[in-house]
């Protein structure tokens, strides 16, 4: 009686077993097939229902041409705030966005519609061709941007971004504190989600790809 | 290895020895790297996994090398949303226990490097523990 209950247990265990091993198997399918599950707010990214329209601020690109709100219609826009100084964190976010865009890059729709922006605070130190130098190194599709100090203020205010630079006479490398997370802005110059550290390529351009998919029409 | 690179044979076989040295010592590192720079860039960092092989704590101290200006210990940290570093003047490694640097976290920062550095290129950093123990660490520098 005691082995044969044994065995039933061991029995039932399997097949709780595989019914769990089948649920998990489920839901891996239904994420990669149902785009809106893989959509779901989850801690890589979040997406806002109500994207907010970005307003007017003025940059200058790499290329020293006028980067303001124009610019960022009719594209995907991912922003990244950093500066060139950044031993840690600000290469590896851009190595991890060049991995994303290549991503994009073998997508059906392709990257076409897509661009990177690396949004210096320390234009102090970040003069355009540094920039250009720093960001092409990593995607030559990449552009760098700067500005005055009201008009970073004016474009991270507005992406609920914040940074820092302890500006001190005298010493060569100042600290520089700024939001890690990458934002997204749909092409009608609305912010639209934001990409939370730590950043994973895949991750990023999975969701990206299903986002566009499903706001492309609506978003442009 | 090709006859192009002399001087990478004879750094590569002169490290085999620290290699071995460092395991005596009770502290191994290994996958030490040092991500490639854009040009112009006089500002690296440094990553590796250290372990410690003993019984009591080791504590490292300080990281110098003749191929860059300054090094320094440093993590990066998140304080109210601001990502920014902040030096380590010490940290201690557990017994039996490894430290990992990697992006986002401990890493070494390399400042002025001596020459350009490019991926495939070695670079040797001395680490430094309480009560005089210095590895020399072979990283290579990565794309």
């Amino acid at each position: 009686m005691k082995k044969i209950s044994l065995e039933f247990g061991v029995m039932m265990t399997a097949v709780v077993l595989a019914a769990m091993l089948g649920v998990v198997w489920l839901a891996a399918t239904y994420r990669e097939n149902g785009s809106r599950a893989i959509l779901l707010p989850d801690r890589v990214m979040t997406l806002f229902p109500d994207p907010r329209p970005l307003t007017a601020f003025a940059f200058t690109d790499h290329e020293n041409r006028v980067f303001d709100l124009s610019r960022l219609k009719g594209k995907w826009s991912f922003l990244f705030f950093g500066y060139t100084h950044c031993p840690d964190i600000c290469p590896t976010t851009l190595a991890t966005l060049a991995r994303a865009h290549e991503n994009i890059v073998k997508s059906a729709v392709g990257a076409k519609d897509v661009q990177f922006v690396f949004i210096s605070v320390d234009p102090n130190r970040d003069t355009a061709s540094k920039l250009g130098q720093y960001v092409t190194y990593f995607d030559t599709t990449f552009l760098g941007v700067t500005g005055d100090n009201s008009q970073l203020g004016n474009l991270a205010g507005q992406l609920g971004a914040a940074y820092e630079v302890a500006i001190t006479p005298g010493v060569e490398n100042y600290p520089v504190y700024h939001t890690a997370a990458v934002f997204l802005v749909d092409p009608r110059a609305r912010y639209h989600a934001v990409f939370a550290p730590p950043l994973d390529a895949e991750g990023i351009s999975r969701r990206f790809k299903v986002l566009r998919e499903l706001e492309g029409p609506k978003a442009t | 290895m090709r006859w192009r690179h002399p001087v990478l044979v004879g750094l590569m076989l002169a490290l085999n020895p620290i290699a071995a040295a460092t395991e005596e010592a009770g502290v191994s590192v290994r996958d030490a790297w040092v991500r490639e720079t854009p040009p112009g860039v006089a500002m690296m960092a440094g990553y590796m996994v250290l372990q410690n092989n003993t019984s009591r704590s080791q504590v490292l101290v300080a990281a110098r090398s003749s191929g860059f200006e300054i090094v320094m210990i440093h993590r990066t940290i998140v304080k109210e949303g601001l990502t920014g570093m902040e030096h380590a003047p010490k940290i201690e490694i557990l017994p039996n226990a490894s430290l990992i640097f990697a992006p986002g976290g401990y890493h070494l920062m390399l400042m002025n490097p001596k020459r350009t550095l490019r991926a495939g290129d070695p670079v040797v950093i001395n680490l430094e523990f309480r009560g005089g123990l210095v590895l020399p660490v072979a990283f290579e520098v990565r794309k």
